[in-house]
């Protein structure tokens, strides 16, 4: 027998009973309607969480040292340092296999008494916080962008301004008009002394929420040695924190400990990442399971119906063995009958959960967008893989349950059957 | 055409019922020529159709050989029974067996489907013999559609599909009225005499067996009579 042929004589043996083809098939309908849900809904936020870390930069692993004791950081008592992360260190890293660089940061305390001028124009200035550029940001929040010139300074006397901060420094007209503008950091100490550094625009950021500028770490330890009358700040208390970017996110998995075991605090987005998509294969098991016991419960009705289906085929199934059906071809017969069933219903519960998870985006997306949350979607992704899953999934619970009717119908014996009332 | 095409010895088949043994055939030695018309007559329970699946490769002797052409189907694998039944024989039954979803064509086809003919192949051959029984108008229509006597000469072209060498009816007539069973029973008879095939049918109705060319009586799974019917003289009656 053809295949084509078997197909097209399961398919017209599935059409005689219509009502109970199609109540055997919601069965199928419901379980794979539930897991194209809630797979589609895991596969959807995973993927908008990943694509959130991926703008931080998931091979960045983020170095602090440790405090030796519990004091507060105030204006003027730093907390004294295990380690440091000295310039030495800093090199030692550089050289460190898979690892593409490092940066140093220096974090210029917000209590630090400064404000940003026009050089020698006190009538246009105002006050700033110093960005230190890398960190653990807000994971929600876009990414700033370059208005005009750099993003960041890349050589010392050079600075980079938020919007905001241009704004406020009344300049106007053209960002690009703003770069090489000459603006002075002043430093008052609580004693009156004043210092005054000198500074070129380099660069304006899309930044308006804060008036912020970006230094590099030696003008920023400039600052702060001045501030707390310590030249040698960078040796005796190092960086506040480094940057070390790996070369994959593998090379920072493996960077974490060796990290750790120097004595420093180590963040890696990685290993967050790494407990969120744990977190995540457990629910999407566990959501999984729930359809994968309403597939069950269907794989029963379908083999009930397919047993059914042989009562009242029996004569038929003796006289196509007696016309010279071999066993292999009822069995065939069976198993596509009731595959069909399977992929029916499967095909249906993909349409439905695609359907429904149109709609839920909807209301997700409205939702978050009257709380502002700047998220976008889709939270239900459904992927080609998830698709064959799905369809095969439904097509192999059809089998699975047609598999002992096909057995029983392919071992009649043909003369009872041919008997059989 | 005294060619012998089916050759059984001393075929012996028991059934369990139960604790009792019963003997259906009970050493039946017989020979079968190619081309006639052979008539299995005996009362229920004489073994006549155990004796008809068992020459059409549906059951199998306990002992004893069956030899049709050159093939010794009493001792044939399951396999090579499925191809006997599928290219040398074809099957009447009393209850026609149709299937009901198929349309007539798709009926007399069946047996082509299961030997792998493609479909327009098959469909060629189902309405070329679906005019051989007198049913060139009828393709299209489903069994629930035709009348008895129309349902079974659908059956007689299905079993003439595949160009078998046998032909095996069991009570082709029986649910039939005895006008429509006389006229199945010339179509059968006009077949046997005009195609390059044997006829082997099983009936309780003598009547029915008078259209044979040959009459075997079987009583207690044994043949009792062979009788040779001249057709002039039947027709002259």
């Amino acid at each position: 027998m053809r295949i084509r042929d078997i197909f097209s004589t399961a398919f017209t043996n599935l059409t005689r009973r219509k009502v109970r083809t199609s109540l055997t098939a919601l069965g199928v309908t419901v379980g794979i309607f539930t897991i194209v849900v809630m797979v589609s809904l895991g596969i959807g936020v995973q993927t908008e969480i990943n694509k959130q870390f991926e703008a931080i930069g998931l091979e960045n692993i983020f170095v602090q040292p440790r405090s030796s004791n519990q004091d507060e950081f105030t204006r003027y008592l730093r907390p004294q340092r295990e380690t440091p992360i000295t310039a030495a260190r800093i090199a030692e890293w550089r050289k460190l296999p898979n690892v593409v660089s490092v940066n140093a940061v220096v974090d210029v305390n917000a209590a630090i008494n400064k404000r940003l001028r026009i050089a020698g124009d006190d009538t246009r200035t105002t006050g700033f916080q110093v960005d230190p550029g890398v960190g653990i940001d807000e994971p929600f929040q876009t990414p700033p962008t370059a208005l005009a010139g750099k993003l960041r300074p890349e050589t010392n006397g050079s600075i980079v301004l938020s919007q905001s901060t241009a704004q406020a420094l009344d300049l106007s007209g053209d960002a690009q008009s703003w770069l090489g503008q000459p603006v002075q950091i002043i430093l008052e100490s609580p004693r009156g002394e004043t210092q005054t550094f000198d500074y070129t625009i380099v660069g304006i950021t899309s930044v308006t929420e804060e008036r912020q500028v970006a230094l590099t770490p030696e003008d920023s330890l400039g600052l702060k040695a001045w501030w707390f009358n310590d030249p040698a700040l960078l040796e005796t208390e190092g960086y506040d924190f480094a940057v070390v970017r790996a070369s994959d996110i593998n090379a920072a998995r493996l960077l974490v400990p060796q990290l750790r075991d120097e004595g420093f605090r180590v963040q890696s987005l990685e290993t967050v990442l790494d407990l969120a998509s744990r977190v995540f294969l457990v629910i999407n098991i566990m959501l999984g399971s729930v359809g994968g016991l309403a597939l069950f419960v269907a794989s029963i009705g379908i083999t009930n119906t397919m047993v059914m289906a042989i009562y009242e085929r029996t004569r038929e199934i003796g006289t196509l063995k007696a016309l010279g059906a071999s066993r292999a071809n009822i069995r065939l017969l069976f198993m596509a009958e009731a595959g069909m069933i399977g992929l029916l219903g499967g095909m249906i519960g993909l349409f439905l959960g695609w359907l429904a998870g149109l709609g839920l985006n909807e209301v997700a997306v409205a939702y978050l967008k009257r709380e502002q949350v700047p998220l976008e979607g889709p939270f239900f992704l459904i992927t080609p893989n998830l698709i064959l899953l799905a369809l095969g999934f439904a097509l192999l619970v059809g089998m699975l349950a047609g598999l002992y009717p096909a057995m029983r119908a392919s071992r009649l014996d043909p003369i009872k059957a041919l008997r059989h009332e | 055409m005294t060619e012998p095409l089916i050759r059984t010895q001393d075929l012996r088949r028991t059934y369990q019922m139960g604790s009792t043994t019963v003997s259906a055939l009970d050493g039946v030695s017989l020979t079968i020529d190619r081309g006639s018309f052979v008539a299995l007559v005996g009362p229920s329970g004489s073994g006549k159709s155990t004796l008809l699946n068992m020459l059409g490769g549906l059951d199998r002797p306990n002992s004893g050989e069956i030899w049709v052409g050159a093939k010794d189907i009493a001792r044939a694998t399951d396999r090579q029974l499925v191809e006997f039944r599928r290219d040398q024989v074809g099957f009447i039954f009393q209850s026609f067996n149709l299937l009901p979803t198929n349309r007539a064509w798709e009926n007399v086809a069946l047996p082509l489907m299961l030997a792998g003919v493609g479909r327009a192949e098959r469909r060629k051959r189902a309405e070329l013999l679906l005019g051989q029984v007198g049913l060139a108008g009828r393709t299209e229509h489903r069994p629930s559609e035709l009348s008895g006597g129309e349902q079974q000469r659908v059956a007689v072209a299905r079993a003439l599909a595949n160009h078998p060498v046998l032909i095996l009816a069991d009570e082709p007539t029986g649910n039939l009225d005895s006008r429509t069973g006389r006229e199945v029973l010339t179509l059968l008879q006009n077949l046997v005499r005009t195609q390059d095939v044997t006829l082997l049918m099983v009936t309780h109705d003598l009547n029915a067996a008078k259209f044979a060319d040959r009459i075997l009586h079987m009583r207690d799974g044994q043949l009792e009579r062979d009788e040779t019917v001249d057709q002039a003289e039947v027709a002259a009656v």
